[in-house]
């Protein structure tokens, strides 16, 4: 346990040099993608305390305390006589020596009291036993055991006591984690200033040749070994952040026998072609396949014991070049051209940009709409809505499959039953019941969903369609749920509306369709620090104020803002106003009223 | 209690949201040179803030766009009422999911669709008027 708390914080890269592209807040050092790091965060969450921290720090010594169980029973350490209900944790500690301890679920014969249930478990155990942390709920007991052959004692009588006195026992057997070994925050930037020490930046070559033996890293007892998948997460990650224009990466001397962990290489250093895994210890050019989506074009493998499996050197190099085509340079030998037939396909992504609109009068209408819209949304009540709903209007919600998974624990059932996925209903009655149709039914079913409050700086609107009576707008952002069960989670979603121009009120909703996921880690820090409306300032500010907002068609906390950052100098926060606004600097949420 | 003529809006938008998201998540995969056929001649494709529209633009970025792997874990879809398609057949359809583009990570995405119904005397065929498409993790 205490490995993975020590992974989750984040490392910066504070120092300066090569390395000055910004930390963006990614976990190092864990496994790929931040998904898995929820599930697990959110796994070890919900066990208790106790669970988490003994259980997972014991499974690496299991070896060591099995060696140990034949020690009579009162002479074994954390063994407290006369105590039964002693917490586990603190006998352990006492004792000095890391203990397994198991979990027993026992349901209870109805009619059967605390004592008596745990006399006929006593009895039945061919051995004596002590619960630990002895929890009675009636029906239902938990507790634990550390002695390994009462453990076994309790699964033998369990059949007994289920056919003779209808109780049922369940041994919880816990499956060991991996060991995972993560790398300490000073060990990650010692290792961070040894590879900008040996980058070569005209070249953009990193030379990692034999890096345990490493002057600095030695004097400063870091131990890097590159098959240790912390380690090369480690090196991947920095490789990412700060280099990722890597060409040429040198691994050779590194006692590397496998590559498994090195796979995603292929998104941390795109610009990879040339790769050094010389005087190495890869037994296989399977081996080989896991970092077969590198694009190489140069390769050096001489010294792995791989190359002496082949029979002649064609063989060898027609299996290297099945794994990377493209290559044109082998072991430092010029190979015959690769095959081409000119079909290769794109990989680049055109740039991710922030919100689209077609033109800033729609934009107003639209910025103006939302703002009014989650006024009433995020309101105590949400009958406000009526306004803004068509008669004939549609409504439905769907939810992605992981915000449903963690959904049971987030105890928002609320969305999971009214989620309509077409890819698994297929009842049209059910499809029918599940699509709210006009605007009292809509507005009845928004007030069931748990109360929000919407941060609109997060928002991206993308105005998908215009026509003279439609416009079809997509908003993406996070929202916070405020109720009290609820305990201020933070979601995502993305928000699909149609609407029809109206004379009075600007947007009518025919169409909304709410697509609601848990935020990710950067959402929820954003969704945190939302700015706190700055205080009015002096009653002469006020006009000031006033003034500036019909000047420059913000808000007033933005207008507010700018003028006081300028010193209420109106002159100068105009031209400056207007100098972002020419570099399109502004966001649009400052103009939303 | 929904009125015929809704129950027999929402069938059909059903209907034809189920054929349409599996025939264009497999034409954009596998026979990505069909996919324009998919979209009308005045179509809009709004791909993470940047708009393309037209058929000519559209292949274009068609062509240019990575090959794709897509898999498409949950959509719905509604029927846009007539006042605001001026009497035109219209369903809006929207999907989550993966895609994992050649070269780059996997990524969520949302995708949302405005389809029309054209009808000539002989047959009549879906068609996409605007297309709305955003990575989850656009930003980061």
């Amino acid at each position: 346990m205490a490995a993975y708390r020590r992974s989750n914080i984040e490392y910066d890269s504070r120092s300066g040099g090569f390395f000055t592209k910004k930390h963006k807040g990614r976990p190092p050092a864990q496994a790929e993608g931040s998904r898995s790091k929820w599930k697990k965060n959110d796994a070890s969450n919900t066990r208790s305390r106790f669970d988490a921290d003994v259980l997972w720090s014991e499974t690496s010594s299991q070896s060591r305390s099995r060696s140990v169980p034949f020690i009579k029973r009162h002479e074994r350490p954390g063994y407290t006589k006369g105590k039964p209900y002693s917490h586990p944790a603190r006998a352990s500690k006492k004792g000095g020596v890391k203990k397994k301890f198991v979990r027993v679920t026992v349901y209870n014969h109805p009619n059967y009291d605390e004592s008596r249930l745990l006399n006929t478990l006593q009895k039945a155990s061919r051995v004596p036993f002590t619960p630990l942390e002895w929890q009675y709920y009636g029906t239902r007991v938990h507790f634990f055991v550390d002695d390994p052959i009462a453990v076994e004692a309790l699964k033998d009588a369990s059949k007994t006591l289920k056919a003779r006195d209808n109780i049922k026992v369940v041994v919880f057997t816990p499956t060991p984690p991996q060991p995972f070994d993560a790398m300490k925050d000073e060990d990650i930037e010692h290792f961070k200033n040894c590879m900008q020490k040996r980058y070569d930046r005209s070249q953009m070559a990193m030379d990692l040749k034999a890096l345990r033996s490493d002057p600095d890293l030695v004097a400063n007892h870091v131990d890097l070994i590159l098959n240790r998948q912390s380690n090369m997460i480690a090196m991947l990650n920095i490789i990412e952040d700060n280099v990722p224009e890597l060409l040429s990466l040198n691994l050779s001397s590194n006692k590397l026998f496998k590559l498994d962990d090195m796979s995603p290489i292929e998104i941390k250093a795109r610009k990879l072609k040339i790769l050094n895994l010389s005087n190495n210890l890869l037994r296989s050019e399977r081996e080989l396949d896991k970092i077969r989506s590198l694009k190489l074009e140069e390769l050096w493998l001489e010294g792995n014991p791989l190359c002496q499996i082949f029979r002649d050197k064609s063989l060898y190099i027609s299996a290297i070049r099945e794994r990377f085509p493209k290559l044109l340079r082998l072991d430092g030998e010029e190979l015959p051209p690769p095959i081409s037939f000119g079909l290769e396909g794109p990989t680049e992504l055109p740039p991710c940009k922030g919100s689209y609109f077609e033109n800033d009068e729609a934009k107003t209408l639209v910025l103006q709409f939302l703002q009014r819209y989650y006024s009433y949304y995020d309101g105590e009540d949400r009958q406000g809505l009526l306004n803004v709903y068509h008669e004939e209007a549609c409504c439905s919600l769907y939810l992605s499959t992981a915000a449903r998974q963690q959904n049971v624990e987030h105890s928002t059932w609320g969305y999971y039953r009214r989620s309509r996925n077409i890819r698994t209903i297929k009842d049209l009655a059910k499809l029918l019941k599940l699509l709210k149709h006009k605007r009292l039914n809509i507005v009845g079913f928004l007030n069931e969903l748990p109360r929000t409050q919407h941060n609109l700086n997060s928002f991206v609107v993308d105005l998908s369609f215009q026509t003279s009576s439609l416009l079809c707008f997509v908003v993406h952002g996070v929202f916070k749920e405020v109720s009290k069960s609820s305990r201020n989670i933070v979601r995502a979603f993305s928000r699909t509306f149609i609407a029809v121009p109206d004379s009075e009120v600007g947007l009518l909703l025919l169409n909304d369709e709410l697509f609601i996921r848990n935020a990710l880690h950067d959402e929820i820090k954003s969704a945190l620090s939302t700015p706190a409306p700055t205080p009015s300032g002096s009653p002469g500010h006020h006009d000031m104020v006033q003034a500036f907002i019909l000047f420059s068609g913000m808000n007033s906390d933005w207008s507010q803002a700018c003028l006081q950052e300028n010193d209420w100098d109106l002159d100068k926060a105009s031209q400056i106003f207007l100098n972002l606004k020419a570099e399109g600097k502004i966001p649009d949420v400052a103009f939303i009223k | 209690m929904a009125s015929s003529d809704f129950r027999m809006d929402v069938d059909l938008a059903c209907r034809a949201a189920e054929e349409f998201v599996t025939l264009y998540y497999e034409t954009i995969d596998k026979r990505r040179r069909q996919l324009i056929k998919l979209y009308m001649d005045t179509a809009t494709l709004v791909w993470n803030g940047n708009a393309i529209s037209g058929q000519a633009p559209l292949i274009e970025f068609f062509e240019m766009l990575p090959s794709s792997e897509f898999q498409v874990n949950m959509f719905d879809c509604q029927p846009v009422h007539e006042q605001a398609t001026q009497g035109q057949k219209t369903v809006l359809v929207v999907a989550h999911g993966t895609v994992k583009f050649e070269g780059n990570k996997q990524h969520y995405f949302n995708q949302n669709f405005l389809l029309t119904l054209h009808a000539t005397p002989s047959n009549s065929v879906w068609k996409i008027a605007s297309d709305c498409f955003r990575f989850q993790d656009w930003a980061m």
